[in-house]
């Protein structure tokens, strides 16, 4: 078990020496370690990333196969067979490896549930991330692997349950991956392999962002209750999706993270609602920029915005006692040094895949699920900083009696939950309370 | 475009009286050379079109090479930019129309790289986008734009490059490419115009065309390609690799995820009118 994922170079010779050896010593991953029993793979969370995300899934490994889908809704899993159907009628190898069934696809609430029952091995869990929680710990119940979308939770009470999942999931051998797919990215992972090993000194302070224009969004469609369009437009709404930096800006925290070595111990902020006002946009923000101190007193600028017609930037951008990196190729003072390869990699995003199979085959499961955690509570940190106007440390927000969910997530009415406010929204809150 | 390139060298002329007879709106004819400037109704921005005189161009193909002949045409004098772009794809131009249009999806990040927006060139965009913008374009003014045919743009890039092509030291004032542009794309029109006046034609992004079968290729360099691809016979059709790392399925019908190379140009021909 490993918490941290090795760099592909380096796995690729321990997988060769030791596979047998490691194979023989852990559970549920010996079932493949001879690499001839085919891992059946289940979809929860059949939209776009989803349906991409079974995909690269199939493209990543040989002997897999994907075998169930669950939706909430039944238009969603329709579509999502549509486009696995295309991608199979114009690729054999994948036509091969897609055996989903009409008596393994499941709509509705408890579709995961079903899923889990099914004969699959491992599942992917890509509903919008305020569910994450619940079916990390349903699918680790069930003793299946995981491949988790990020991020993992919405709010401090997802946290702790995921946290606790990771600890159930380390116990039971099981592999679980998570779609941060920078730590599985070559670039990064050789940068910031030589950051860790002094290219540019300590590392005393960085830079992250992730600033673009505006994401899809859905209208209230007459025909859907409150609660049906909260979840069809589930980017604007914090418990369902954590606000654009759990969201989305996860990814380069996450980095930051990576880079120090530990998650921050406090965060200050600033964030508002300034472009994005209308109705569809539901309550969440549309830009942030946080303050994070790391332990021994390196600080990270995080900084994000989603508002159209505004200046682009996505990276991060570190800098050391004698350099400077972007953390993704390039290294200037210090041992200055660029990232250059002969061959063009597989894509991360496919990669991700291949190397939780790999570790599961070999039976030396990856599990990344604290990591993500800890990201995820970074993020969740950051938003709570801005929410609440308070610099905020990690103890405290790690231990918030906070519950963002409403009280039964249901199709019906649902109010909008009220734009936070700095002075006044509390830490601790459930639901829409301010 | 809101940056305006500056000296114009025309290399024929004569249909201005034409050009200004068809002439409505916003279309405004110059005086003295055979350019003519378009603004995007309701916006500030404006763009240039120039001339290109009729003649004849060899395209190779399945057959073999053959002469194809090209009538007189408008081409744009750069790169369709952002501030183009953005009217389009951000609806500035009449932004709570509704669903009477389809604009292109929000990207999931930043398809400019984040390299620079105003007077940059559009970049990653997908061939349906940029004829999704001509048609669009086209409505939104009154007059015909689309994409060149890939006999207008050899035809052009022949003239563009004058009689013996493009030397090392011509290359390096007109075109950015791998050599000289610190692997990003560049404000349009920053380098000297070419033999027809135009800029960025050889390089800083290559350019959707379409073929005589209809479908769309790229033509001339880009930022990242070597020296010895920048010249009027540069010519790629879409990889696999100009889109693989879009996270969702269905892929962007908008957005290329890894195609930060790929831009386009307008042509017109003007409705009516014999240049």
């Amino acid at each position: 078990m490993t918490d941290r994922p090795l760099d592909p170079v380096s796995r690729r010779v321990f997988l060769g020496t030791t596979a047998a050896a490691a194979a023989a010593l852990a559970m549920p991953g010996r079932l493949f370690a001879q690499g001839s029993d085919t891992i059946r793979i289940g979809l929860v969370g059949c939209g776009g990333r989803g349906t991409g995300a079974a995909r690269d899934a199939l493209r990543a490994s040989a002997g897999v196969e994907l075998v169930a889908l669950g939706d909430l809704v039944p238009d969603r899993l329709a579509q999502c067979r549509g486009e696995l159907a295309k991608v199979a009628a114009e690729n054999a190898d994948f036509a091969a490896k897609y055996r989903v069934t009409d008596d393994r696809c499941f709509a509705g609430f408890d579709a995961y549930q079903k899923v889990l029952a099914s004969d699959v091995h491992l599942v992917i869990l890509a509903t919008p991330p305020g569910f994450r929680p619940q079916h990390l710990a349903a699918a680790v119940s069930a003793g299946k692997h995981v491949f988790a979308e990020k991020p993992v939770a919405v709010d401090a009470a997802g946290v702790r349950s995921v946290l606790a999942t990771y600890e159930l999931a380390r116990q039971k051998g099981l592999g679980i991956g998570v779609g941060t797919q920078r730590r599985h990215q070559a670039e990064y992972l050789a940068t910031i392999e030589r950051i860790h090993d002094g290219a540019i000194g300590d590392v005393l302070s960085g830079q992250v962002f992730w600033n673009q224009g505006g994401l899809w969004s859905r209208e209230h469609d007459a025909g859907w209750t409150d609660g049906e369009w909260q979840i069809r437009n589930w980017l604007y709404f914090t418990w369902l999706s954590g606000d654009h930096i759990v969201e989305q800006h996860v990814h380069n925290i996450d980095v930051a993270n990576w880079v120090l070595g530990a998650h921050p111990v406090r965060a200050t902020a600033v964030g508002g609602r300034q472009w994005r006002v209308e109705p569809r946009y539901g309550h969440i923000y549309d830009h942030f920029a946080v303050d994070f101190e790391y332990p021994g007193g390196a600080r990270v600028l995080s900084m994000c915005r989603q508002i159209q017609g505004t200046r682009n930037r996505v990276g991060e951008h570190f800098i050391g006692a004698s350099g400077r990196s972007n953390a993704a190729g390039e290294i200037t003072g210090g041992r200055a040094w660029t990232f250059e390869s002969a061959e063009r990699p597989t894509p991360p995003m496919v990669q991700e895949h291949a190397d939780l199979v790999a570790s599961i085959r070999a039976g030396r499961p990856i599990n990344e699920l604290k990591q993500i955690a800890e990201s995820t509570l970074s993020a969740i940190m950051g938003r709570e900083a801005a929410y609440t106007g308070q610099e905020l440390a990690w103890e405290d927000v790690l231990n918030a009696d906070q519950v963002l969910a409403p009280p039964e997530v249901r199709f019906g009415p649902m109010d909008v939950p009220a734009v936070a406010m700095p002075g006044r929204t509390k830490l601790a809150r459930h639901w829409n309370e301010a | 475009m809101q940056r305006s390139p500056g000296g114009l060298l025309a290399t024929c002329g004569g249909v201005l009286a034409a050009v200004g007879a068809a002439a409505a709106g916003a279309f405004q004819a110059a005086a003295s050379t055979a350019t003519y400037h378009e603004s995007i109704p309701g916006t500030l921005v404006t763009f240039e079109m120039a001339r290109v005189p009729a003649g004849q161009v060899v395209l190779d193909g399945p057959a073999g090479p053959r002469t194809t002949e090209v009538a007189s045409f408008y081409i744009g004098r750069t790169e369709v930019t952002w501030d183009m772009y953005d009217v389009f794809a951000l609806g500035l131009d009449s932004p709570r129309e509704g669903a009477t249009i389809a604009r292109p999806s929000s990207p999931y990040g930043a398809p400019d790289y984040g390299w620079g927006h105003a007077g940059f060139p559009v970049m990653s965009v997908t061939a349906h986008a940029a004829q999704a913008f001509c048609a669009w374009l086209s409505q939104k003014t009154g007059r015909r734009y689309r994409l060149p045919t890939e006999a207008e743009w050899a035809h052009a890039a022949a003239l563009a490059a004058g009689g013996d092509g493009l030397d090392a030291a011509e290359r390096e004032a007109l075109v950015w490419f791998r050599g000289n542009s610190e692997g990003r794309t560049h404000p349009v029109g920053a380098r000297r115009p070419d033999a027809l006046g135009l800029f960025d034609l050889f390089g800083n992004t290559a350019e959707w065309v379409t073929t005589e079968t209809g479908e769309p290729v790229t033509r001339g360099a880009s930022f990242r390609d070597d020296a010895g691809l920048v010249g009027p016979e540069a010519r790629a059709a879409q990889q696999p690799s100009w889109n693989e790392t879009d996270p969702q399925l269905p892929k962007s019908r908008w957005w290329l995820s890894d195609a930060p190379f790929v831009g386009f140009r307008l042509v017109s021909t003007i409705e009516g009118v014999q240049p």
